[in-house]
Parts: structure tokens; sequence; C-alpha cells
């Protein structure tokens, strides 16, 4: 296909490029100074809690290297829990343990670990291995949501999750990620995880696609891919707007589970939020943003900026339909 | 990209250049000055053998004039005294003395040579009554007063006198066309013009009388012409028209002296000559030259007080040789951001790409990689067995730190055993960079998959290979150096790129699908 016919097509659509992304939107709207709200998992774990945003329960944190020695019996007392870094990238470093055989750790993957396993884990975590600039971090140990079975259908053996990029603390784009055997597991899709574009309006998935291509059902499964309904998936938007207003980051990616019990749940924030959502939507994020740019949100209510995301995106979509 | 960004750019870009141009156009500073195009060294050596009785040998000396520049100059006498006498603009060396057995002489010098100035000037001025009285008059080896040369005058019908280009023109066309040059034919005018054809120095006497006849002082001039052989002597004319015009005999040039002539003498064809020997011979010798640190100090520094302090060429000369490397990194920062926003390349670390290059610039680039590929290949070995051990993060980068030390060290003894000693020469200074690629690679591996793992590794070394060859470049390391302020141009550049909003290569890729015809529900 030639570059420039592809160009044109991009900006026909209102694809946003990573350049693009990082001058106007990243670098405009998030300052500097609010990145710890949300590459301290602990600190955005806290705003959310204040903000009575449902996160996973913190069941343990190691700070130092001598605290590792109390982590031990603290782990051998649960059955099941994700270990973490709180300065974490890109899903970098998270181990889930999903059960237990014995005296060891089951992890989602089904590898078996012995508590030093997991310790190790914990002290390259809190040496800065996953962090993003490699300072000293924290490790934290969160209960272990248990997927929504409406979700559970449509993932194998992992966590699905839902990205929701908010700007200027209006949902513009949503997706939700399936992992896949391919991605081990991970809700990551640049390790073969299925990404789904949801219209945000309705709350199901429109469009998906695995490893950047269109697909319509799971490559593993088989279970259809579109159509499926997201469960709480207006709580889960304005969730994301909430958490959105306490990072005070005006570009943003929320990603949520959906648990079981309690329904949407924050798990993180990204300040740097990819552009894969557009691929699953299969449109462009430009027209909604300029969309948003246009309107006054500062102020409004979150049910209000709940709507207009909502509107925006129907428009959104029928330009897409003109074009 | 906003206003202001591209503004920046420009105003950067503008200023560096402003900057280059002026020292290149207004102090006239080559902007390769390597080149050694014009540069000779050319030796004359002479033989001479005596009887004992004094006597003396002469040599014509090249002088600095307009598109040749003498200097370094060195004689050997052997035994005789040594003297150089002006004479008019030229200067005749001179070896006087007892003339024994055997006498080795010499004379050297550097010459740059430069094409002198093309045509003729615009406005031409009656020549002075002092040129007249020299280069004017009939002489026994140029006569212009004879009836031969005045019919010859007359049957070419010349333009009237005030059109001096145009009489030059007819005279010079007469000479080249219809008079030929003679294997052994006569140095004679008038015997040239009788038998329309002469030796070269045969029509270099007649273009000179034809000239005089005209009314347009000339004079013959004797030179060296250079070329891949050894020198050879020449002899052409000097026709006034407001300045000495040069003119070839032979027809191969008219008003422009060619880069590759020596003028060895103006006035007079007396070459190399003795009186009081018994035998002589001489001959030249020519080796193009380059350019000597100082030499190029001199041709590098502006003359101006404020650029000449700010020089580079004034500095200690191994601070300059570590600048010279040094200002070359920018130029590979500004590759490395070309790859990673407007193509939109991953790679490890933001400047590993250059660094390893550029501690690559003294060995071969596929032997490097390889080096490289290998060091890594054990780090990553060091680490997966460093894994089982669980050891801290500082301790272990340490360990593995050692690990690739010792990998480095291996590769040195191959390297000797391969007998290239480049190979190592600057592997020191990236070590803690490979330690650190070794880390990160081994997480890409395990956090990303192999897969991705590779192809960001394949992306890191394509942008090595990419800046590789500028780190080694001679002509852009001079160019930083002699003009640092290329720098901004950098700069600005590099705030282009920065405000460069539009996608990335990569982008158009990844997002290629959307420019696909829609398919399945939407």
């Amino acid at each position: 296909m030639r570059p420039m016919k592809v160009w044109r097509s991009l900006r026909e659509k209102g694809v946003l490029g990573i350049n693009r992304r990082n001058s106007r939107y990243t670098l405009r709207w998030n300052p500097r100074h609010f990145y710890p709200n949300v590459d301290d998992k602990l600190r955005t774990k806290d705003l959310c809690r204040r903000a009575g945003i449902p996160t996973p329960e913190l069941l343990a944190v190691a700070r130092h290297h001598f605290e590792l020695r109390k982590l031990g019996p603290q782990l051998m007392r649960l059955h099941d829990f994700v270990l973490k870094p709180a300065h974490g990238a890109m899903g970098n470093g998270i181990l889930v343990v999903r059960g237990r055989d014995g005296d060891r750790f089951v992890t989602a993957g089904g590898r078996k670990l012995v508590l030093g396993d997991l310790l190790y884990h914990a002290a390259g975590i809190i040496s800065g291995l996953y962090a993003l600039g490699g300072q000293p971090d924290f490790a934290m140990v969160e209960e272990r949501l248990v997927v929504h079975p409406e979700m559970a259908t449509i993932a194998t053996d992992g966590v699905p999750d839902i990205r929701v990029v908010v700007y200027r603390g209006v949902p513009a784009m949503a997706m939700t990620r399936l992992p896949t055997r391919l991605s081990g597991g991970r809700a990551n899709i640049h390790q073969g995880a299925v990404a789904a574009g949801i219209d945000l309006g309705s709350g199901r998935t429109t469009h998906a696609i695995h490893q950047r291509r269109p697909i319509t059902t799971h490559p593993d499964s088989g279970e259809p891919l579109i159509g499926r309904e997201i469960p709480g998936f207006k709580d889960l938007l304005s969730i994301a707007v909430r958490a959105a207003d306490e990072t005070a980051l005006g570009y943003v990616g929320a990603d949520l589970v959906v648990d079981e019990r309690r329904g949407p749940v924050l798990l993180e924030m990204n300040a740097r939020p990819g552009l894969m959502v557009q691929l699953a939507n299969r449109q462009g994020l430009l027209p909604r943003l300029h969309a948003i740019d246009q309107t006054a949100q500062e102020g409004r209510s979150v049910d209000e900026r709940l709507e207009l995301g909502v509107k925006i995106a129907r428009t959104a979509g029928a330009l897409r339909e003109v074009a | 990209m906003n206003r202001i960004a591209a503004a920046t750019g420009l105003v950067l870009v503008a200023l560096g250049l402003g900057i280059f141009g002026w020292k290149v156009f207004g102090y006239g500073l080559p902007v390769i000055a390597q080149d050694p195009e014009g540069l000779w060294r050319i030796e004359l050596s002479i033989t001479v053998r005596g009887s004992g009785a004094r006597g003396s040998v002469r040599a014509p000396l090249p002088v600095t004039a307009p598109g040749q520049e003498v200097y370094d100059e060195r004689s050997v006498s052997d035994r005789l005294t040594f003297s150089i006498r002006p004479e008019g603009q030229d200067r005749i060396a001179v070896w006087r003395g007892q003339i024994g057995d055997i006498h080795d002489l010499s004379y050297g010098y550097r010459v740059r040579l430069a094409p002198s100035k093309q045509g003729l000037p615009a406005e031409i001025d009656a020549p002075s009554r002092e040129l007249i009285r020299s280069f004017g008059r009939a002489t026994g080896a140029f006569p212009s007063g004879s009836l031969q040369i005045a019919e010859v005058l007359e049957q070419l019908s010349l333009p009237p006198e005030q059109d001096v280009p145009g009489r030059l023109r007819s005279i010079y066309a007469f000479i080249a066309h219809e008079i030929a040059v003679l294997e052994g034919g006569s140095d004679d005018a008038l015997i040239t013009l009788s038998n329309r054809g002469g030796s070269e120095r045969g029509k270099t006497a007649l273009l000179v009388s034809l000239l005089r006849a005209a009314g347009i002082p000339a004079r013959p001039v004797l030179g060296l012409e250079l070329g891949p052989g050894s020198p050879r002597e020449t002899v052409w004319v000097d026709a006034w028209a407001g300045d000495w015009v040069p003119l070839s005999p032979t027809g191969s040039f008219f008003a422009a002296r060619p880069a590759h002539l020596v003028v060895l003498r103006t006035g007079a064809l007396m070459g190399v000559e003795s009186t009081g020997t018994q035998a002589l011979s001489y001959r030249y010798h020519a080796l193009r030259e380059h350019l000597r640190a100082d030499e190029l100090a001199t041709l590098m520094v502006p003359p101006n007080p404020i650029f000449a302090a700010i020089s580079l060429y004034q500095l200690p000369v191994p601070t300059q040789s570590a600048l010279r490397t040094l200002l070359l990194v920018p130029l590979g920062a500004l590759v490395l951001a070309l790859f990673r926003n407007v193509i939109g390349f991953q790679t490890f670390g933001t400047f590993m790409p250059v660094l390893v290059a550029f501690a690559l610039r003294h060995s071969n680039l596929g032997m490097g990689l390889a080096m490289v590929a290998g060091v890594i290949g054990i780090g990553v070995l060091g680490r997966l067995v460093l894994d089982r051990l669980r050891l801290l993060l500082v301790p272990r980068l340490s360990i593995l730190l050692c690990v690739v030390v010792l990998g480095v060290t291996a590769f040195a003894i191959v390297g000797k055993d391969f007998g290239n000693r480049d190979f190592f020469a600057g592997v020191l200074f990236p070590i803690v960079i490979l330690t650190m690629l070794c880390e990160r690679f081994s997480i890409a591996i395990a956090e990303e998959g192999m897969r991705n793992a590779l192809t960001r590794m394949g992306y890191s070394l394509v942008v090595v290979a990419a800046v590789y060859p500028i780190m080694r470049n001679a002509r852009a390391e001079h160019l930083m150096f002699s003009f640092p302020e290329l720098i901004l141009v950098v700069m600005g550049c590099l705030v282009w790129i920065g405000g460069y909003t539009g996608y990335r290569l990569m982008d158009l890729i990844r997002f290629r699908s959307f420019a696909a015809p829609a398919e399945g529900p939407a």
C-alpha cells in the first residue's frame, strides 16, 4: 500500500499519531508535576480511596528490602493476590497469583512458585527494575480481582481490562483488551491480546483486532467479539472520568476491570495512553478530541460530561460514515 | 508544528548557516580544506660538473603571485654559495663558487595553485609608458617591427586599436589555428611564421611579436606544467589588457591560466643555466601535498579577531582531536532523532545507538556489530544464570558488568589472533552501555517476548549502522570542527523534528488498516 495513500486516509479519519499525541496532548495537558499521581500506583490508590473510587484492595506493601522479611508471612497467609511495582509501566513486573498448591503459589500462567521466588521478584521491584526511571520502587500486594463471568467468556486465562481515554474530563474513546493464549494471559495488545472497541453510548463492542488485523471471533475460544456488552459500562465510564479528575491530568488512559462482586474497579491510570484504541475502534481520536476542545467542559458535572462524551462519540461516528 | 517552534528552528538554522556562510563567503574559508587540490611540493634537482674553475648555476624560482602561493622553500647548495637575486618581478636562484667535481644542488618549495581569475578586465586602460618600454618594443627575440609580422597583421585585418579584446582574440586564433606545433620545430619567431609551424617556444615568440606589433605589450612566460608524471617546462604568453592576461601559444587556454601551471619566470624564457661548468643536468619532481595541521589552522582561522579568538584551531592539539570527535555527536543525535521521531524506530536506551556507533568508529562496522552482538549474547546468558541466584539489582548489574568486561577481554584476545588491533580500540568506553543493553534486552525478552525484543534490538542496530558512517566521516568531522556554528543548524533541525506533529512512518504501518476498505460490522 502506498505510504501517501495511507497518510491521506489517516488524516481523513483523524488518526492521532505518536508525535501529535506527545506534543499536543500529553505535553500540553499533563503537567509533569502531576505524573506521580499516576506513576505511583500507591498514590493513585490513595487519591481514589479518598474520592470513593473503587480500586483493588491493598493487602501489603514493602518499601524497603528489610520489609521483605515481614512480607513473607503476609504472603503465606494469602490465597490469591497480585504482586506489582508501584511505579511500573506497561504492565511490567506484575505477578498474578491465582491460587495455592500447598506451600507453593500458582501464577495466572500456571507456573508454580515458592515464596523465595516471590520475594526475589519483590526485591527486584524495590530495586527499581520495573520502575519507569529505574528509581527505587515499592512492591505492593493487591487483592486479585475475579473477572465478571460476562467478560470471562471472551478472554482466555487472564484478566481482560477496559481502557478509557479521558480528555479534559470527557470520555473520548474506550476499548477492552482481552488476553489470549498468545499474550500469555496478559492484556497487552503488543504481546498478542485482542483489542475490541466499545461504543460509549451502548457499552457494546463494535470492532475487534488481533495482531493489528480485524477479527470477529476470539482467536482461542471462537466466542463472538462484536456486540458484546460490557457489564456496568456506564458506572465504569463515570469511574474513569472521576479518576481522571482526581489525577488532574488532561489526557489520560484509565484502566479498569469489571469484578464479579464489585463491578467496575479502577486498576491504574496512564499518563501516556497508547494509540491502539483507535485501531480497536477503527476510528481516529482527533475528531473527538477537537469536538471536546470546542465545548467548555470545565465545571460541568460528571454526568453532563459523560453525556457529552457519548454525544461526541456518536457524531464523530456519523462523520466517519460520511467519510 | 506550532509557529514558535518553526520560527525558533528557523532562527537557529539561519544563525548557524549565516555564521557559516559569513566565514565561507566573507572570509573565503574552504568548506573542505582537507582536499589537497592544487597543493604541490616541487623540487628542482640540479647536477653540475666542473673542472675546478669558478662558475655559477642559475635557476628561475616561482614567486607568490595571483593564482599561486609559494612557501616553505628549502635549498641544498653542496659547497657552493647560494643566493637569490631579484630580477624584475622574478627571482633567480644563484649558486656560485668553485665548481670542482660533481655538485648536487636542489631547490624545493611548496606551491598552492588556484585557477587565475577568468576573462579579460572590463575596462582596459592604455598601457603605461613604462610597460610599453619594457614589453612593447621590438627585440631580437621578438622582431615585432619586421615586415613579415606587419604583413600578417594586415591580413588579419584586426579590429580598431581600442578594441584590445578583439585584437587579442584575432591574434590568438591565428597562432592557435594557423601555426602548427612541430616536433623539433624552430624556436625563432620569423622562421616559425614562414614555416607556418614551430616549437612551443617559436610560437610563443611569434605570438609576443604579433601582439607587440599590434600595440599590445606582451611578454613570454616560462612555467611548469604539473601532472601525473614529472613536471614539464612549458612556455606561454602574458598579454597586457589592463592586467597580464595569459594566452596559450598552443591554443589550450585564453585569458585564464589552468591550475596545473606554475609561473617560474616572466619576461624571459631562460630556464636553468650555468657558466663555468662542464656539464649540467636538471629535473623537476612534483608531488601532490596534504595540509599540515598548522597550515590547516592558518587556512581555517578567519582573519577576524573575534572569529580567530574563538576558533577551535587555536586549542592545543590533543584538545582539538578530542573535540573533533565530540562535535560529531550532535550529528549522530540528529540522525537518531530522525529515526525515532520521523521514522518511529523504537531503540534500546535513548542515546545507546549513538554511543555504540561512536565507540565502534575505529573498527569495521560488520566486525563491530558482530562484537556487540557477541558481548550481548554473553551478557544475556550471564544474566540467565544470575537470575537463578536471586541477587539484588545493583550487585547483579555489577556482576553483569564483569561478565561483559570478560567478554570484551576475550574478544581482544581473539582480535589479536586476527591481527586486528583496531578491533578493540574504541571498546573500552561503552562497556557500561553494553551492560545496560544486556540488562534491558534480557528484561525485554522476559516482558515483551523474544520477538519484540529482537525487533527492537534490530531497530537499535539499524540506527547504529546509520550513525556509524557519520561518526567516521573525515569530511563531516572537519566541517563540524571548522564550523562549530553548524551545531546551531543541527539544533534548529532538532527543534523542527521536535515540533513535527505529523505521522511517523511506523504510524503508517501500524494504522495502515485504516486505509483499507471497511469490513465486517463497524
